[in-house]
């Protein structure tokens, strides 16, 4: 097992170290000049070759890749922003909170509603229950859950005079208000992510309780209750939860967008304005940010996968 | 091989005539075999809207769907009288009417003129995207799984390291360094779509490079390049069409988000996920038509594509199912 851990860290460092090219490529090969726009739209500096030179454009780009990679892994620094000159890991940090508890609010909200009309749609297999669920489900993959959050956003306010809270509060501060405020944007978000999750759930659970130790159970007289909680609901999870981890990166994504309607400030509104202002330096490193942790969430999943079932170690 | 029994019903089977090995080398002779089509069987082509019509009624309300957003792409100029981007600063906001039958925006542009317009970019993004990603998908798939060894090695861990981006953040970044127009996010969309189905494509075409068809094609002489593109090719076909039409609502969905933050398509070319807009949010308080219409033809759209490309990898590829 140590060795199989050992072995899938190791490869996990050139696909980091890929990545890590393919921003810092990407951002210096396109056109696009922020710095024409600090100094004629802002003055940030008297002039173009001045900030250029501040900003240590000026050298060669192998140069400013290994200051930028070196600066990471010696020091964890990881630059600073154009506009502000704060340091980006600080403000990551700092707004990291928000987007996690969007994303574990929107797991919550999907997993729950995704698993319960699952079920109920296996066990009442064909039945109106079912088709109801089932339908709910294409639905729910249909529907864009940036329109959704528009409609929720604009109808109420004009039919019911109820609008979503707009300022921020933190969870620190008041965690009731906190929790009104994020849980608007992580229905709305959670609700679109329900649908491949219940339809997992349904074909799953009715492969399991077509098998053998289903019918034994049935025979041994226990209630449907127990046969479908107990003993089929845990072997009908393994897909679920693979599905869940290989839904990560949309989570991730889709939070931008969240963010950027109901005006949460986490990492993906940090994400949004520092791309609309150019702002270079912010949107690589948070990009690569955000790609190690989907690296490093795909490795304990395989892991996971390992310790689970002694097989893959050896393959 | 379903497919490959199917495509080569008519095709003729060469089978190599067993000579004793100890025997000096002679020429070898070729029998040829044809095999005939059973009567009354439809091309694999055929036979699958046929069977979609009798047994996936989903699939079928699907299938007209996205006839309706073709039709409605195609006939924009003559379903309605006014221009996508013809403005009447008279007519702002007005609800449905008459004239307008889904109401006007905030510069009195027709909603439904723009539904209708937005429909062909959407399509016209979603099929470019679609057919520059499958070409992509599987040249660089097949290219991987048949070269194999080191090559195959090094271009997964570069499909490995673009896969770690969550989509919507690189595709924004790089929108963002290009400027947004219809050829960017056309272009860009068709590189992740097939960037990320090569996985796909490869794992299929390694299956099928283990066939001994492939083998007996290679003993009879057939260089790489005909291996690949009349014995790989035709297999890895079925899970292409199945990967593309299924791949069409998440693209058409991926230009509609990219577009809503306003990094896809540029005014004043409308698309829904543009007349949505983040950016145009605060007109909607007072027109909430202004929503509501392009929400649903995006859902419309997307559920047409998810229901018409479930129906066709039921039918076409079941080793897919549940993928």
């Amino acid at each position: 097992m140590k060795q199989y851990v050992l072995r899938r860290v190791a490869l996990a460092v050139p696909t980091l170290v890929l990545v890590s090219v393919i921003v810092f490529s990407m951002m210096r090969l396109m056109p696009g000049d922020v710095v024409i726009r600090m100094v004629e739209g802002h003055a940030y500096a008297p002039t173009i070759d001045a900030l250029r030179k501040e900003l240590g454009l000026d050298r060669p780009a192998y140069l400013q890749y290994v200051e930028w990679v070196g600066g990471i892994v010696l020091r964890g620094d990881f630059g600073e922003s154009y506009w502000t000159r704060q340091p980006i890991l600080d403000e990551f940090v700092g707004r990291f909170p928000v987007t996690l508890e969007l994303a574990t609010l929107t797991i919550l909200v999907s997993v729950v509603i995704g698993i319960a009309v699952g079920i109920v749609s296996a066990v009442r297999q064909d039945t109106v229950a079912d088709y109801v669920g089932r339908v709910l489900a294409i639905l729910a993959l249909s529907v864009p859950y940036f329109g959704l959050a528009v409609l929720v956003v604009v109808l109420p306010s004009i039919y019911f005079r109820w609008t979503p809270v707009w300022t921020y509060v933190p969870f620190t501060t008041d965690p009731l208000a906190n929790l009104k405020i994020m849980i608007v944007p992580a229905l709305v978000f959670g609700v679109t992510r329900a649908g491949p999750i219940m339809r997992i759930m349904r074909s799953a659970l009715l492969e399991v309780l077509r098998q053998d130790y289903i019918r034994t159970a049935w025979s041994k007289g226990l209630t449907e209750r127990a046969i479908v909680l107990r003993h089929a609901l845990k072997n009908a999870m393994v897909p679920v939860v693979s599905l869940i981890g290989l839904q990560m990166p949309l989570y991730i994504g889709g939070s931008v967008i969240i963010e950027a309607i109901f005006r949460l400030p986490g990492v993906g509104l940090f994400f949004f304005e520092a791309l609309t202002r150019l702002d270079y330096p912010v949107v690589q490193s948070v990009n690569l940010i955000v790609a190690t942790m989907v690296v490093a969430l795909n490795l304990l999943i395989d892991l996971s996968y390992a310790f689970l079932d002694p097989r893959i170690r050896y393959r | 091989m379903r497919s490959s029994t199917r495509a080569s019903a008519t095709a003729k089977r060469y089978v190599a005539e067993e000579a004793p090995p100890s025997v000096a080398p002679a020429p070898a002779r070729l029998v040829v075999v044809e095999v005939r089509a059973l009567p009354r069987t439809r091309p694999w082509y055929t036979d699958v809207w046929v069977t979609m019509l009798r047994r996936k009624p989903l699939g079928t309300v699907g299938g007209l769907i996205v006839l309706g957003m073709l039709l409605a792409a195609l006939l924009a100029d003559s379903l309605t009288s006014y221009g996508f981007s013809e403005t009447n600063l008279r007519e702002r906001f007005i609800a449905a009417s008459g004239d307008h039958w889904l109401g006007t925006d905030q510069l009195g542009r027709d909603v439904l003129t723009r539904i209708l317009y937005g429909a062909r970019i959407s399509l016209y993004v979603g099929f470019g995207a679609v057919s520059l990603g499958s070409l992509l998908a599987t040249a660089l798939g097949i290219f991987s799984a048949y070269w194999g060894g080191r090559v195959d090695l090094l271009l997964q861990r570069a499909v490995d390291a673009w896969m770690a981006f969550p989509g919507l953040l690189i595709l924004m970044s790089i929108l963002s360094l290009l400027g947004p127009s219809v050829l960017n996010i056309t272009l860009v969309l068709g590189l992740a779509f097939g960037i990320q189905n090569s996985r796909i494509v490869r794992g299929v075409a390694l299956s099928i490079k283990e066939h001994t068809y492939i083998e007996s094609a290679r003993a009879l002489g057939s260089g790489h390049a005909r291996i690949t593109v009349t014995h790989v090719l035709p297999n890895v076909l079925p899970t292409i069409i199945v990967v593309a039409t299924t791949g069409l609502s998440t693209v058409i969905l991926t230009e509609a988000s990219l577009s809503f933050l306003g990094l896809g398509v540029p005014p004043p070319y409308p698309t829904w996920g543009g007349m949505l807009s983040l950016a145009g949010l605060d007109h909607m308080y007072r027109a909430p038509w202004l929503a509501v219409w392009p929400a649903t033809a995006l859902s419309l759209a997307v559920f047409g594509f998810n229901m018409l490309g479930d129906a066709l990898r039921d039918l076409l590829d079941p080793r897919l199912r549940g993928g």
